[in-house]
């Protein structure tokens, strides 16, 4: 009976599939509308100074410009994500905090006219002294980024349970280490667009996104403009994990510029703006303490983690929590304090990533490793012993509902042998395990949960209307998969309208991995509802009971006799003539502790759900060179039921490649302010000659909240990937990593340390 | 300054265009052909989203001046399907579910298609290192490599 | 990334070329594959009043034997030199290294003359104008000091050509035809020393062919990189044996190939080799990985290309 589904379950070819590979589907730099001009944006040269003038009297009068824009033209509000971190201008007045912030920007003709009308804006600046280590920043004296933020201290948040000093006196076993992991690229490989064009007063706008609705409203408050009049509408994406979530400087600049010329609006960023003038990753530097009793469990955690949050909040107060969340969300702490501090630099603003957290996960389970090999016990045995289990209650009071995470344990050590690799001791080969959880959703409010809409239409098919976005996922894929499961029809026969914040309704976005949990349920409950009026209708018809029916192939049948039966489509019909169309509503809000605050109150249910995922990596080293190759991976991951296998394991592949191979080459460089390498030459986005032989294992649970018992498809392993391949290359080179990417010459170093002794 | 005449053909339709001597053949294709298939990810070489096929050849098209083309015959993935059916590969990529965000497909796709022009049946390792000149950012490349294989034995 | 403003000439032959050169007084630049160069213009790092095309001149497209060497056109594209018999079973260092550069789809249009004659690279320098500005102009934009190195009074941008690695361990020679006549030279000659202006051609100078003495070699090319396609070497080393002599070339370390020339073959000789060239290896922090490691990475490699070439010798 379980699997008597007609569509979920399956590998089903996704819905967007078609359009992307006959090159048809449009993306924001795609789109043409008449009259649309070309905008481009002029860019602090300084990370940090004072503008004493902005002068865009010469650009404005450069042949084929038609409009021109500086933070004097804006209201001046400032942008954040929480209340207590409206700090973000979008385009400054008073300084500049970071080499390449938006300062001006022009709508011309054309390219070429518009670049030409930049170097005729005059910006007066007074340079001011910078700070680009965090460290140095939190000091007295530091050059102050935010005269609200003292000690450029933007988020503190402060976790103390239980007894942390006390239970770590009398632990046998203590171990304190410091990590550090330079932070990484997004690296979308399509670069930050924005088209806006303004007719009748009302603003349309097109750019990729990871949450149309949270975006539109924003964009009201900057625009002070009614929410009604601000309509994101949908377009594909070509990428975001996690740096595409909120409000750009792009969306405003694109938006008044064509309020003041009339006309779209379009503008690119070039894949250097797109590196150093949208979102970074935290650098992290991160303190580990930990007390572990004789027989391997964990009495105590006492962590101290800095993030590098570059000039402004962005999405700090979150960021400065998650890492610490999927792990207490994975292990049993009974006394934990987390100090996460995230501090303001003169760099790129940082934001939340699908990897967020390397150091400070991937140094938890390397150091448990080492402490487990003083106790007698090997990396199986210690994360089993400790790991979390269905029922129970995280250190900050979250219940665990459904949990695979010792399924995950187990089946991705006995494929790949875990135990006694990790035990021999081959010279210059390593075998690592990194273990996490992930919440499917987090408190936003209101916008924590999601709507949908539906419609047959007479001849049977459907219209599906949500707010579900895709950024590459599949999630539009999931929700026409989930309609088609709950009425019966092909694929095919439904068309989704989504993400376009005038047609369809609130939802929370793609960036807390809520699609699947809570975006997927509401277009179940929504379908449910819809299919409720065809399920009575065919009843009647067929002289059945309704809950005798069953929706299949276009077809309402009598399970009992199922030649007893009629086309979905002639119900749709009976419905118009019964003046009731077949049409439904639904919405899911997931079973969280809305009083909870990051920051002032980090405790109560964080999530309807938790998926679960361990990672091991297979490492070899050259021993002469240091360079590590990676020839395997295995990939458990919990995901409740996969609603497209397929998909998850598209899901669980890229993230190998963006967390696992990453480790060994992903880090984006400096040199005080100047971003070293904002490019794809010298940033490193693995290619497939560097990726391993790849094994994924789906293991496959029944969520009871889940839409089928669904729960995040994949993201566990983009959080312990790093994890795995840390924790292999410290098993090979017989000490306990420092610093990632785990590049060669830092590799060699550690083996040189070891002496290349494996133990 | 003066705009210079070029003639190619494209997808097996020819075009004469008059364009500028340092337009680039991905703005060409994408800004006076409407050619949208092939996107700019770089714009400097260094990932391949740009791909087209120009005399059997993967070049990326955000490095090759329109006057230097002159003459070509260019396939874009626009130009890949035949009467209304896909190629190979594009079936694949769908089947094997070798597409995600989509940035990089039709440039992955092109290069692979010059692959088995001239190797009707890769070895994995073949595939491997031919698509070793594209950037993905989402799938690991696995099942991009499936795809290709898969197309490989269906076309023979 | 838009152009800026140039025109564009194809030249039907070597003297159209230097008419355009001369046309242009001297404010163009040569195009062959434009793997190197179309970045360099789009970030502003050149700014020709006209390009010049060289990929329709019939003579540069061809591979032939003549006299004792292999003469190999210029434009020649390294993936068609990569599948060439002759380079197969004489030349394994110059195979490796055109099969180490970049990528196969960047192989199909690169040229083995662009190759050789591209441009060398700092982190700090191959940057988009706004970038450089900001940053402040180096020696190699024009400007009056180091961005790398304070203080300095060179440039030691790298020069990334694998394939010249191999070549000149294979003694090869170049042909260069300018406003001023046709010379030919020993590879290991066009380089100035100098970062700011790498090579020795004069204003004008093509370059036409590059000779290697077909003899039977050995050889191997070593590579390090992050990335195992794309990326180009943060060090590299060709060695080429034959008979009793060998030569050992050091390239992706500053703006000049080190080259050492071997009496013996043998292990010991190249271990004194590697010694050298470890002393002679001057890395700035200019490229992704620390100087110290490249400078270790000298020796290890030497080593390393050297066993190859000695085991394929037995």
């Amino acid at each position: 009976m379980e699997n008597e589904f007609t569509t979920v379950g399956k590998r089903v070819v996704r819905s967007d599939s078609l359009a992307k590979v006959t090159g048809e589907a449009c993306y924001t730099a795609d789109i043409k509308l008449p009259g649309m001009l070309a905008a481009k944006v002029l860019r602090s040269p300084y990370p940090h100074a004072k503008i004493l003038r902005i002068d865009l009297k010469r650009a404005l009068k450069v042949p084929g410009v038609k409009a021109a824009i500086s933070g004097f033209d804006t209201y001046g509000i400032k942008w954040g994500v929480f209340r207590y971190t409206k700090d973000h201008p979008m385009l400054p007045t008073d300084k500049v905090r970071y080499i390449g912030e938006d300062v001006a920007a022009v709508a011309a003709v054309d390219e070429e006219t518009a670049l030409e009308a930049l170097s005729h804006i005059r910006v007066d600046y007074e340079p001011l002294p910078a700070v680009f280590d965090p460290e140095e920043a939190m000091q007295e004296g530091a050059p102050q980024i935010h005269k609200e933020f003292t000690n450029n201290i933007n988020i503190h948040v402060n976790i103390d349970v239980g007894k942390v000093d006390e239970a770590m006196n009398k632990a046998f076993l203590v171990r304190e280490d410091t990590f550090k992991a330079a932070g990484e690229a997004y690296a979308m490989k399509e670069p930050y667009a924005v088209v806006a064009s303004y007719k009748n007063g009302f603003l349309d706008l097109w750019m990729p996104n990871a949450g149309p609705h949270v975006r539109a409203k924003a964009l009201s408050n900057l625009l002070k403009m009614p929410l009604n009049r601000v309509r994101i509408r949908h377009i594909n994406s070509g990428g975001a994990f996690g740096g595409r979530s909120e409000v750009s400087p792009g969306d405003l600049i694109a938006s008044f510029l064509s309020i003041k010329a009339g006309r779209p609006v379009k503008l690119v960023l070039s894949r250097e703006e797109n590196a150093t003038s949208t979102r970074q990753v935290h650098d992290i530097i991160a303190t580990v303490k930990t007390g572990m009793k004789k027989d391997g469990t964990i009495v105590a955690k006492d962590y101290r983690a800095v993030y590098d949050g570059g000039a402004y909040s962005s999405t700090g107060p979150i960021a400065t929590s998650i890492p610490f969340y999927v792990y207490e969300e994975c292990y049993r702490f009974r006394n934990v304090r987390y100090n996460g501090y995230r501090v303001f630099t003169n760099k790129g603003i940082r934001g939340m990533y699908g990897c967020h957290g390397r150091a400070f996960l991937a140094g938890n389970e390397a150091q448990m490793d080492f402490m487990a090999k003083e106790l007698g016990m090997d990396p199986v045995e210690i994360r089993l012993k400790n790991g979390l289990t269905s029922g129970e209650v995280t250190a900050t009071k979250s219940k665990i509902t459904s949990c695979g995470l010792k399924e995950t344990i187990q089946k991705a050590s006995e494929k790949t042998g875990f135990k006694k690799k990790w035990a021999r001791t081959q010279r210059f080969k390593g075998i690592g395990m990194g273990c996490v959880a992930m919440m499917c959703g987090f408190p936003m409010g209101f916008r924590s949960g999601s709507s949908c809409y539906v419609k047959m239409n007479e001849d049977g098919q459907v219209t599906l209307v949500t707010g579900v976005i895709d950024n590459g996922q599949g999630n539009e894929s999931l929700a026409i998969q989930v309609a088609s499961e709950v009425l019966g029809v092909p694929m095919e026969d439904i068309n989704l309208v989504n993400a376009d914040t005038e047609a369809t309704n609130l939802d929370p976005g793609s960036y807390s991995q809520a699609s699947t949990f809570v975006g997927a349920n509401a277009v179940k409950v929504a379908c449910e509802n819809a299919r409720r009026k065809i399920v009575a209708i065919a009843a009647q018809k067929l002289g059945v009971k309704e809950a005798d029916i069953g929706l299949k192939d276009r077809m309402a049948y009598s399970r009992k006799t199922p030649d007893n039966k009629m086309r979905i489509s002639w119900a749709a019909r009976e419905a118009f003539f019964r003046g009731e169309p077949i049409v439904g509503t639904g919405s899911f809000f997931p079973k969280i502790d809305f009083e909870r605050e990051w920051v002032s109150r980090p405790w109560g249910q964080m999530a309807g759900t938790f998926s679960f995922g361990t990672s091991v990596a297979e490492v070899a080293i050259d021993s002469e060179t240091g360079k590590v190759s990676i020839p395997h991976f295995t990939a458990a991951h919990d995901c409740g039921r996969p609603i497209n296998p397929m998909a998850v394991e598209g899901q669980m592949e890229g993230s190998i490649q963006q967390a696992g191979v990453a480790t060994i080459m992903e880090g984006n460089l400096w040199e005080g302010g100047f971003l070293l390498n904002p490019d794809l030459l010298e940033y490193k986005v693995p290619l497939a000659c560097d990726m391993p032989d790849i094994e994924t294992i789906i293991v496959s649970s029944r969520d009871p909240e889940g839409p089928f018992g669904a729960k995040e498809g994949g993201l566990t392993i983009r959080m312990n990937a790093h994890s795995a391949v840390a924790c292999a290359v410290s098993n090979a080179t017989g000490t306990v990593f420092r610093e990632l990417p785990l590049t060669p010459d830092r590799v060699l170093n550690a083996l040189q340390r070891k002496k290349g002794v494996k133990r | 300054m003066k705009t210079m005449k070029v003639t190619f053909h494209v997808n097996d339709e020819k075009v004469t265009l008059h364009v500028r001597p340092y337009e680039t053949l991905l703005e060409t294709l994408r800004e006076r052909l409407d050619l949208i298939g092939a996107k700019e990810a770089c714009g400097v070489g260094a990932c391949g989203a740009c791909t087209v096929v120009v005399n059997g050849i993967p070049l990326r098209s955000c490095l090759v001046l329109t006057p230097e083309v002159d003459g070509a015959s260019i396939t874009t993935i626009e130009g890949l399907g035949k009467d209304g059916k896909l190629h190979p590969l594009q079936e694949a990529f769908m089947e094997k579910g070798a597409v995600q965000c989509g940035f990089c497909t039709s440039g992955m796709i092109l290069t692979a298609k010059a692959l088995l022009d001239r190797n009707k049946r890769p070895t994995k390792k073949e595939i491997i290192k031919t698509i070793s000149s594209n950037i993905c950012r989402c799938t690991g490349y696995k099942k991009i490599v499936e795809a290709v294989e898969k197309a490989a034995e269906k076309s023979v | 990334m838009i152009l800026p403003k140039f025109e564009y000439k194809s030249a039907e032959n070597i003297a159209k070329a230097i008419a355009f050169y001369e046309r242009y007084n001297g404010k163009i630049r040569y195009l062959a594959g434009g793997t190197d160069l179309i970045p360099l213009v789009k970030l502003r790092l050149s700014t020709p009043m006209a390009i010049i095309d060289l990929k329709e001149i019939e003579g540069l497209k061809a591979i032939s034997h003549q006299g004792g060497w292999l003469v190999i056109g210029a434009n020649v594209t390294l993936f068609e030199l990569k599948n060439n018999n002759t380079v197969k079973e004489y030349f394994p260092a110059l195979y490796e290294s055109l099969d180490a550069t970049s990528c196969e789809t960047l192989q199909m249009r690169g040229t083995i003359g662009g190759n050789i004659l591209q441009n060398t690279r700092c982190l700090l320098y191959n940057q988009s104008l706004e970038w450089r500005t900001a940053r402040g102009f180096c020696f190699k934009m024009g400007g009056e000091t180091c961005n790398v190195v304070p203080n300095a009074r060179a440039c030691f941008s790298n020069y990334c050509s694998d394939n010249a690695l191999s070549l000149m361990a294979l003694s090869a020679s170049v042909k260069l035809v300018g406003p001023r006549g046709e010379r030919k030279m020993p590879l290991e000659k066009i380089f100035s020393g100098d970062g700011r202006n790498p090579f020795t051609l004069m204003p004008g100078e093509i370059l036409t062919e590059i000779l290697i003495p077909m003899k039977r070699s050995k050889g191997a090319y070593e590579k390090l990189r992050v990335r195992d396609s794309i990326d180009y070497p943060l060090l590299g080393v060709g060695v080429s044996t034959k008979g009793n002599a060998g030569r050992v070339c050091v390239g992706g370390i500053g703006p000049s190939p080190l080259v050492y020339n071997l009496k013996d073959i043998n292990e010991s000789a190249f271990k004194d080799v590697a010694e050298k060239a470890y002393s002679d290896a001057r890395p700035v922090s200019n490229t992704t990985l620390s100087p110290d490691y490249r400078k270790k990475m000298v020796s290890v490699l030497i080593q390393r290309a050297s066993k190859k070439a000695l085991q394929e010798g037995k």
